[in-house]
């Protein structure tokens, strides 16, 4: 069994062609179909069912049941002549059989466990479902967008069914889908709110580092002992130092101490906006959206580009000289 | 500067210079004497003929001899168009230029002109007020507005009344009241409104008749750029600044006028050049000095008569900015190439000891008021240290208690001045710091009404503007608000 998303176009493109070249390799449709077919004169023993066969079987690859045979259940079972054998699963003779199974039984338990109550999306656990890509990577079956997407809502509407009425079944179905790293497990140590009051929060920017110590209090703002005005000579540093707050109408509500490191003026400028932005969300956690909005949650990791040989600087090209 | 010829002069005095002057010359002939003597001009360097420049008026520039490299076979002539270039002093005029009103900005109909009472009154503190027509006038010819002000953004000019102006005014009153004199330094960081203090001192002070006597610039007498001359019979060698006791007397004169000419003097002086009966006005006294020479005399006949005791005499108030400039040496040179302390300067000595609590008394009261700066000040580690000390004793004061500890000398410094200490031993401290925010909140109001600051004028923006400026500091405030551009 080949995960085979490579090879999608290419083995139909190649069946006409090149029978010849592969047919050592690669059995033609007409022969998979014959391998179903119940022939006596086949050998008993483990054949490969797949629709494409890989040069080497791997472990966990599906494997064809043995062979039937039929004389003897005709005689057992006084069965008539031209009855044949029809494959349990559906998704027997599709290219997707894995994945083929999972929606067939998801599919099942929506119209069996639809009529559970069900909890507002916003309530339910956060899960990080697995992409198109990561389906068909881990089930390495050439997966059509178009079924994942159906598949998906099914997932997503089982997973509204109230936690405690979930079923097992459900939920060991839904596990399959599920990423291998849950990112929205990783929650953020919480900062705490020491006996004072106060808040820290730590921001970078470029080479600068800032930690700013937030409490309720009338907007003074203090940094390396000196008042906003006194520390950064531009308007603009002073108003991106305090933008968090500006933003959020709750420039008049804290004041703030900060020390600030290294870094030139727009650096530990613009480090204590993140600071003072994550300190503020210690006091009011509500505030995320509002500071995301305002750009102060997610820290900018440009640093300076550095210094190309063959260039003057990251960039810049040298002069052009005629001779 | 002082170019090489003119220390040559100094080093080799001529006869009609008065240091070489005999001690022997009675007082009365000084101003005679004065007449004659040449001042240690730091401009002779300029007042020399150009010779070279005369030959080539029309060539605008220096022409090299010899060959010159030739790229290019046709040459266009280069013919740069520069327009009419700015005629000598143009530029410093425009930079120095003073503009007090701005048509284009909406009148504030709610603006009341200040009264003669209305900055003592502690209920107008926290509003803004306008100068009256006449007090601007006064003010201007006393150079007390300054061109980093932004007056020119408003119709008329005005001030915020701060709790620290009522409180200052409430001191001068106070001291007229009982006749002495305040000694005040204002001090604070910068752009906190310093200059402006004294600005609105003044303008209590000529809004209730007093005499003001200001300094604008205190570099100017010390920066050794003015005329100097010894004055004969002073030991210690004292020296007048003709030139700019001139110009003060001018100023003085166009500020003071109508107080001037209602004052009288008490006796004759026969020692001006124009003879001066008493009981005549000192405005008439102060019209004597036309020139140069003879105007330090004139103006120590002022100073006299201002403080002649016994006399009914307007109260006083004499103020100077740039406190540090005055409070160190000074860059002139004496004929021994010593420099020159400030304090030897005859008319920063005169500051100097009305402001350490000695020298002239003034007959109805009055104040001596002395503004520091943070953006042109030398170092002066005595002004400095004694500040701080006079803050923290100040404080203990107040407090009744001995919390804060007064600074010390730095035993291992060696640029302390005594003399700077004797005068600043005892005067009081006025630190500036930002306003508050009601205060903030008139200044914003007043400055969105004239069409200046085009936002809503709340709680926000207040806060915003004032944390801007990092608590309230005025200057930082008028940049933030009003000279930064907002699209």
């Amino acid at each position: 069994m080949m995960a085979s998303s490579t090879r999608q176009g290419f083995t139909p493109a190649l069946r006409g062609v090149s029978r010849t070249l592969n047919g050592t390799k690669r059995q033609p449709l007409e022969q998979q179909f014959q391998s179903l077919r119940l022939s006596p004169a086949l050998v008993p023993g483990r054949r490969c069912m797949s629709t494409e066969s890989g040069p080497t079987e791997e472990e966990g690859s599906i494997v064809a049941a043995p062979e039937i045979n039929m004389r003897e259940l005709y005689h057992r079972f006084k069965l008539a002549e031209h009855a044949r054998a029809v494959p349990v699963s559906p998704s027997y003779f599709s290219r997707t059989p894995t994945f083929n199974d999972r929606y067939l039984a998801l599919d099942r338990f929506s119209r069996t466990y639809g009529n559970l109550p069900v909890i507002p999306t916003t309530d339910t656990e956060r899960i990080a479902w697995k992409t198109l890509a990561d389906l068909r990577q881990s089930f390495g079956e050439p997966v059509k967008a178009t079924d994942y997407v159906k598949c998906l809502t099914i997932i997503k509407r089982l997973h509204q069914i109230h936690p405690e009425l979930k079923p097992n079944v459900v939920t060991e179905a839904l596990r399959e889908f599920e990423r291998d790293v849950q990112a929205f497990l990783n929650v953020p140590t919480p900062i705490p709110i020491d006996k004072f009051g106060r808040a820290l929060g730590v921001g970078k920017r470029k080479a600068s580092t800032a930690r700013a110590f937030v409490v309720e209090g009338e907007g003074q703002v203090l940094v390396n002992g000196k008042s906003l005005a006194d520390y950064f000579g531009r308007v603009h540093d002073r108003e991106s130092a305090v933008w968090a707050l500006h933003a959020t109408d709750r420039i008049d509500k804290y004041n703030v101490w900060a020390r600030v490191e290294g870094g030139g003026t727009t650096g530990q400028a613009e480090a204590l906006t993140l600071a003072i932005s994550k300190a503020l969300l210690a006091h009011e956690p509500g505030l995320k959206p509002a500071l995301r909005r305002a750009g102060t949650v997610t820290r900018d990791p440009r640093r300076v580009e550095r210094k190309k040989h063959g260039r003057v600087k990251a960039r810049k090209g040298p002069t052009w000289v005629k001779r | 500067m002082s170019a090489p010829n003119c220390l040559r002069c100094l080093v080799r005095p001529s006869a009609g210079i008065p240091v070489s002057a005999p001690r022997t010359v009675s007082p009365l002939v000084t101003p005679f004497v004065l007449a004659r003597t040449a001042p240690f001009s730091t401009t002779a360097a300029n007042a020399r003929p150009k010779k070279e420049a005369q030959g080539k008026s029309d060539g605008g520039g220096s022409s090299r001899g010899g060959k010159k490299l030739q790229l290019g076979k046709f040459k266009k002539e280069k013919v740069a168009d520069r327009g009419r270039t700015p005629l000598p002093g143009e530029r410093k005029a425009y930079r120095k230029r003073i503009t007090l009103s701005n048509d284009n900005a909406i009148p504030v109909p709610w603006l009341t002109d200040l009264g003669p009472a209305d900055l003592a009154d502690p209920r107008s503190s926290g509003k803004v007020m306008a100068l009256p027509e006449e007090v601007q006038d006064q003010l201007r010819a006393s150079e007390a507005f300054k061109a980093t002000q932004c007056w020119g953004m408003f119709r008329k000019p005005a001030v915020l009344v701060r709790k620290e102006t009522t409180d200052l005014v409430n001191r001068m009153e106070d001291a007229v009241d009982k006749k002495e004199t305040l000694r005040l330094v204002v001090t604070g960081d910068k752009v906190t409104g310093k200059s402006m203090m004294l600005l609105q001192a003044m303008t209590h002070a000529y809004l209730n008749n007093w005499i003001v006597i200001h300094v604008p610039e205190a570099q100017e007498l010390t920066t050794a750029c003015t005329d100097y001359a010894p004055i004969p019979n002073t030991d210690p060698v004292q020296y007048m600044q003709n030139v700019y006791v001139l110009k003060l007397i001018q100023a003085i004169k166009r500020a003071n006028e109508k107080v001037l000419a209602k004052t009288y003097t008490m006796t004759a002086h026969p020692e001006l050049p124009q003879n001066m009966p008493a009981n005549s006005s000192l405005l008439a006294l102060a019209n004597v000095a036309k020139e140069a020479e003879g105007a330090w005399a004139v103006f120590q006949a002022l100073w006299t008569e201002l403080t002649a005791q016994g006399a009914n005499r307007p109260p006083i108030l004499l103020t100077l900015d740039g406190l540090a400039h005055v409070m160190k040496v000074s860059d002139y040179r004496a004929p021994s190439f010593d420099l020159i302390h400030s304090h030897d300067l005859a008319l920063v000595r005169l500051f100097s000891d009305v402001l350490a609590g000695g020298g002239a008394k003034f007959p109805s009261g009055g104040a001596v008021l002395a503004a520091t700066s943070r953006s042109n000040a030398p170092r002066a580690a005595s002004m400095e240290l004694a500040l701080a000390q006079r803050e923290a004793e100040q404080s203990n004061k107040e407090k009744e208690k001995t919390d804060v500890e007064v600074p010390k000398k730095d035993p291992f410094f060696r640029g302390y001045d005594d003399r700077v200490e004797a005068v600043l031993r005892s005067v009081q401290v006025l630190r500036l710091k930002g306003i508050d925010k009601l205060e903030a909140r008139a200044l914003m109001e007043y400055w969105a009404a004239s069409g200046m600051l085009r936002a809503m004028v709340d709680e926000k923006t207040v806060t915003e503007k004032w944390t801007l400026a990092g608590s309230g500091v005025l200057g930082e405030m008028e940049r933030a608000a009003l000279l930064t551009m907002r699209v």
